[in-house]
């Protein structure tokens, strides 16, 4: 398989992974800080961020102001200056989506994934508006437009 | 539990590097401050434990079929502060 990958994720021809570090680990999973961001063009929205070495576990995550046009995350400063972010540009934000069966999918809202975009260093955030939204915001769903 | 008794401004210290202020007292709200290296998390518990259940509910193998989403109500850049009159299903086609 070629593997020659531009640098913008968005382009990038299938599957495109990136080497992505959480240094404080996600809560509830503190010991694992290195993943891998793996995006398959026939699966967007949606990208995989994988632990590295385990194959076998992954979180879904996407662009949340894809599915929220509405989300406006207030990140702490302290978050700011650990990720070092001098412009709200560098941010990028994906959150972890819950799978609920097969017709059921929620966002969760409250505690994006933050990274800077020239690092790829990233942090799981508890946004200072947490209480305005849901950790389980549903996602809009196909079917229900289907005809 | 250590249980120290704390008037409003007055701080403990941790370590020698985290300080946890009383910044006021109203009714049975207290208000904290917490200075502390950032390489310390600092969560209220109630966020960080309905975080941590979700992020072990979201844990998940490769592979499982993801949902489809109506592409037409999906924006490709952070949308203008007004959001717009989505989502018309008709043209959810994606090319």
């Amino acid at each position: 398989m070629n593997s020659t990958y531009p640098v913008e994720i968005e382009q990038l021809a299938p599957p495109e992974l990136r080497e992505v570090k959480l240094p404080m680990g996600l809560l509830g999973f503190e010991q694992v800080k290195d993943y891998l961001l793996i995006a398959n063009p026939e699966e967007e929205p949606f990208h995989w961020l994988q632990v590295k070495n385990n194959s076998a576990l992954a979180f879904v995550v996407v662009d949340p102001f894809l599915v929220a046009p509405d989300y406006h995350p207030d990140i702490p400063q302290p978050e700011v200056e650990f990720l070092g972010l001098s412009r709200p540009e560098d941010a990028l934000l994906y959150n972890i989506v819950t799978l609920h069966g097969a017709d059921r999918a929620t966002i969760n809202l409250k505690g994006p994934l933050v990274f800077n975009r020239h690092t790829m260093i990233g942090k799981q955030v508890v946004i200072a508006n947490a209480s305005d939204y849901s950790i389980q915001h549903p996602l809009p769903q196909a079917e229900a437009c289907a005809s | 539990m250590l249980i120290l008794s704390r008037k409003s401004g007055e701080s403990i210290v941790i370590d020698g590097r985290i300080v946890v202020k009383i910044v006021r007292v109203e009714g049975d709200v207290v208000k904290v401050g917490i200075q502390a290296p950032t390489e310390l998390p600092v969560h209220r518990q109630e966020v960080y434990e309905e975080i941590q259940r979700n992020n072990q509910q979201a844990l998940t193998r490769q592979k499982t079929p993801l949902p489809k989403l109506p592409s037409r109500g999906l924006a490709k850049t952070p949308p203008p502060p007004q959001p717009a009159q989505e989502p018309n299903c008709a043209a959810s086609r994606a090319p």
